[in-house]
């Protein structure tokens, strides 16, 4: 049991030292304002990479994803907020390419779902716990 | 009524199962996305032409007949297997094709149409896939029907074939309806 505990925490150890290493921005991307590149790339840790759809443009090397950063940087260099740059590219991808998905009424299930399933899982355990307590006294 | 309650979980799940299962069973392409774009004005934007010596402006020369613009680059495969396709659309009466030469090199695709035939009235160039993002493009080729009014009505991602091309002509000609 210990062994497999052990396999599995070094498991884990190493694939994360995978994802921590598998960032794609290339060097010649950077901006030379510390400032302004760290939010570049809070933005693009948020975008989807349309190409590999499971991965954000941050960690993406599919070129598509650099262009996106590009524009990204281009955009912070003139001076437009994140919240601009995250409304420029959901008006040409869609929302789909915004890693958090924004609460809007197409998305309410979405977010209110979860709750709702967590809900009905409460009450129906404290529903069966109050029966089989009732069931204890009777006997 | 507690076995009642109990079962309501099972039911649950059984229809989330049979929702899981209709979506895996169905013919769809999960990677594929609906273009935000559709039943919006064209983009605003001004491109150089491979052709001719006058910037393409848009939306201004989209108010004339049905356009289909394609995004296309002779580094794509798919888009060479199109290339005939669009030729036999170029035929097609009230109908222009514009071209965007997405990511690549002009004097290549200059030579590539010369070779292959040119089923463009216009090619405009895109080298730094700025025309490209503001299209929402993600993958070559493809190509978008705008109608006379210059509103985008359809976005086909991946190239025109044979299987699909009756069904693409059918579009073209829906969207002036």
């Amino acid at each position: 049991m210990q062994k497999i505990l052990l396999a599995i925490l070094v498991y884990l150890m190493t694939s994360q030292i995978v994802t921590i290493n598998c960032y794609s921005v290339e060097p010649d991307e950077f901006l030379q304002n510390p400032k302004k590149e760290l939010r570049v790339r809070n933005i693009s840790k948020n975008v989807r990479c349309l190409v590999c759809q499971n991965q954000s443009i941050d960690e993406s090397s599919a070129p598509l994803a650099k262009d996106l950063r590009i524009l990204i940087r281009k955009k912070i260099e003139h001076g437009n907020s994140d919240e601009e740059i995250y409304n420029f590219l959901a008006e040409r991808y869609g929302d789909f390419i915004l890693l958090n998905p924004p609460f809007k009424i197409s998305t309410l299930f979405l977010w209110i779902l979860p709750f709702v399933f967590l809900a009905i899982g409460i009450s129906v355990i404290f529903l069966h716990n109050n029966k089989s307590r009732k069931l204890d006294y009777n006997k | 009524m507690k076995k009642k309650i109990l079962i309501f979980p099972i039911i649950l799940f059984l229809l989330i199962l049979l929702a899981f299962f209709y979506l895996l069973i169905i013919d769809r392409n999960p990677s594929e996305l609906p273009s935000v774009l559709i039943n919006k004005k064209v983009p605003e934007f001004e491109a150089k032409s491979l052709l001719e010596n006058k910037n393409f402006i848009s939306p201004d020369e989209f108010r004339n007949e049905t356009t289909l613009v394609n995004f296309f680059a002779t580094w794509c495969k798919p888009c060479f297997d199109e290339h005939r396709y669009l030729k036999k659309l170029s035929n097609e009466k009230g109908l222009t094709i514009i071209g965007i030469n997405y990511k690549d090199d002009s004097k290549r695709a200059f030579k590539w149409l010369k070779k292959l035939g040119n089923p463009y009235s216009n090619v405009l160039l895109d080298p730094n896939a700025r025309l490209g993002i503001d299209w929402g493009v993600y993958g070559l080729p493809e190509t978008f029907i705008v109608n006379s009014n210059g509103v985008i009505k359809y976005r086909l991602v991946g190239p025109i074939t044979k299987k699909n091309y009756d069904a693409f002509v059918l579009k073209v000609k829906e969207v002036e309806k």
